[in-house]
């Protein structure tokens, strides 16, 4: 499986108050789906523009298909599964960072979004850049530079299985079907 | 094979003889909790698995306790679904406003974790519960809504990182300096899918309460778990609490550590307060007196127990809340409420001009009940000092020991709390 997409370069210790802070988890209502994802996309990132590791054009200009790289420590803090969620909904389909928080990695994967830790993978992704990630084969590239990767994944074996069923929810219906 | 603790307890609730660091195991799950933050969450992704019932009402804990008593609608509206649930599912260990508190505390303070237990919850501070000796760690929602339903869990084995604590803490230094200390030696990511064990003649000596700190805190350090092994304080604690055989578990003297941190008390020299925006931010007291401060908070499932208010009390007995201050104080379930009222600590705090609060997680994660506003500055006896943690993007946040805390609280400015110790007797 291949993924690919423009790169957003963020900084270290993203955390998640930052991509959701406290007073928005009450406020989604999630027995009404299409709400609830209007509300978790517009919620996220409330406060970013007072934030040094996220680039200022982030919020407007992310697009469908984007992938962010980032440096040390992506995700450190909750567990609220919203921090994973706004940065799906805005349209990030994959994260890459030099580490990643293992709470943000569960919650993003579960999503069916890959969250790669990479030891010193953001020195090699400016924002702007190409990314193509192929899970399977474990190895992520720079398409602008035309540099090549390798990665070892420390997941369950049926994780990449878990993202092209779309997360695990529906990983799981399909299972029992 | 020499395991670890950790090892131990994840082979054997993954059916295997042996288990090593970065292995992935499938766990059967002993003990679940969801709470009103993520609660009504959880349920809509069960019901989205076209599940009908819980694999284990008997293994399922749910408190009520970000919000409560409900903040608005919206938390009233949740809490109901998750009520109706409770009621439907027929889950018996549920605990409303005014029974339980924050659920850390709970878990604990009822008997719920026991040692050898897999544990987990909707919470990063699911750690905390590691003080029973328990493998105890927060996962999201759709993954609870899946041990819901199966009652398993993968998890990835961690690596020990063996923390060792030598020498004794004399108050006010309390567990809360000792772990600010060893958070800014680790750092913020030192420990990611990593767990912390917490050994030595220190930790022997502490009590049941301020473990909790370091376990608490141990996801500070990106931590997958913290865990302390079960001594005969933990099984004096349950025996009461509980009909279910105690099996402790230990680790193997020659098992393998990815690292050993040796710490002596006597590095201690002050207490310590984590500058925004961080928890491993840790500084001397000294290097921060005389920063004005706004608010000043006690509680949380880091600091709201007994002897928190115990050594809050001793410091703000007879003396007031300065008057440009608010001192927010807020036990951490109904039993530490009650006990304190008992011992005629609520009274003393009330009387020096603190505000108390019923039990709640409340201002820590910006929930209600004392929400700071722009370039406000709080301290606090909370865990996570991130920007807009706990209110405005601008605030401050400054971690602290409950003493020093109260001390700052008198002066309205962050305050040293041996000053006002000496003579609190």
């Amino acid at each position: 499986m291949k993924i690919k997409g423009k790169v957003w370069k963020f900084g270290t210790n993203v955390d998640t108050d930052e991509l959701f802070a406290g007073r928005f988890i009450m406020g989604g209502d999630e027995t009404n789906s299409e709400a609830y994802r209007q509300f978790i996309e517009a919620s996220g990132l409330s406060d970013v523009q007072f934030r040094a590791n996220v680039p200022k054009e982030f919020l407007p200009e992310v697009k469908e298909g984007d992938v962010i790289v980032a440096e040390e420590n992506f995700g450190i803090g909750s567990s609220r599964q919203q921090a994973a969620e706004t940065l799906k909904f805005k349209g990030v389909q994959a994260v890459v960072a030099d580490s990643i928080h293992r709470l943000f990695f569960r919650n993003f994967w579960n999503l069916g979004c890959p969250a790669l830790d990479i030891p010193g993978i953001s020195k090699q992704f400016e924002t702007g850049e190409e990314i193509e990630i192929d899970l399977r084969k474990g190895v992520v590239t720079n398409l602008s530079r035309e540099k090549e990767f390798r990665f070892h994944l420390i997941t369950p074996p049926w994780f990449v299985d878990m993202v092209e069923a779309g997360g695990l929810i529906p990983f799981y219906k399909q299972l029992k079907s | 094979m020499a395991m670890t603790i950790v090892e131990k307890i994840l082979a054997q609730k993954s059916g295997k003889s042996m288990v090593k660091p970065d292995e992935i195991v499938e766990v059967s799950v002993d003990l679940a909790m969801i709470h009103d933050a993520l609660g009504a969450h959880t349920i809509a992704k069960f019901k989205e698995l076209e599940a009908e019932k819980i694999w284990d009402p008997e293994k399922i804990v749910v408190v009520l306790d970000h919000y409560v008593p409900n903040k608005d609608i919206d938390v009233a509206k949740k809490c109901l679904r998750i009520k109706k649930f409770v009621i439907e599912q027929g889950i018996e260990n549920y605990y409303e406003v005014g029974k339980g508190g924050i659920c850390h505390q709970v878990l604990v303070e009822k008997g719920h974790v026991l040692p050898g237990m897999v544990v987990v919850g909707t919470d990063s501070h699911m750690t905390t519960s590691g003080v029973m000796g328990a493998f105890a760690t927060g996962i999201g929602v759709d993954e609870m809504a899946v041990v819901f339903k199966t009652g398993k869990l993968w998890e990835r084995v961690p690596a020990t990182i063996r923390i060792n604590v030598e020498g004794i803490l004399l108050p006010p230094l309390t567990s809360k300096d000792l772990m600010l200390f060893i958070i800014k030696r680790l750092g913020l990511s030192g420990a990611i899918f990593k767990s912390l064990q917490f050994t030595g003649s220190t930790i022997d000596e502490m009590s049941i309460e301020s473990r909790m700190v370091l376990t608490n805190m141990a996801v500070e350090t990106g931590a997958t778990n913290g865990i302390i092994e079960p001594d005969q304080k933990v099984l004096n604690h349950l025996k009461p609490k509980t009909n279910h055989p105690l099996q402790v578990i230990r680790s193997d003297p020659d098992a393998e550590y990815a690292q050993t941190l040796e710490f002596r008390t006597d590095e201690i020299k002050e207490p310590m307060v984590a500058m925004p925006p961080d928890p491993s931010n840790g500084v001397w007291v000294s290097e921060m007196v005389g920063t004005k401060i706004d608010q000043a908070f006690i509680g949380a499932c880091t600091n709201g127990r007994l002897e928190d208010l115990r050594i809050a009390a001793r410091i703000l007995k007879g003396r007031k809340v300065s008057k440009y201050t608010k001192a927010i104080i807020i036990p951490a379930s109904q039993e530490v409420y009650k006990a304190a009222l008992k011992e005629g600590l609520i009274e003393i705090l009330a009387e020096a001009g603190a505000a108390i609060g019923p039990p709640t997680c409340g201002p820590c994660m910006e929930a209600h009940m004392g929400i700071l506003g722009p370039g406000e500055v709080s301290i606090s006896s909370a865990n996570r000092n991130f920007q807009g943690r706990a209110g405005d993007v601008s605030a401050k946040i400054f971690l602290a020991s409950p003493a020093t805390v109260a001390a700052s609280a008198i002066k309205g400015e962050i305050s040293d709390p041996r000053e006002f110790f000496k003579e609190a007797r």
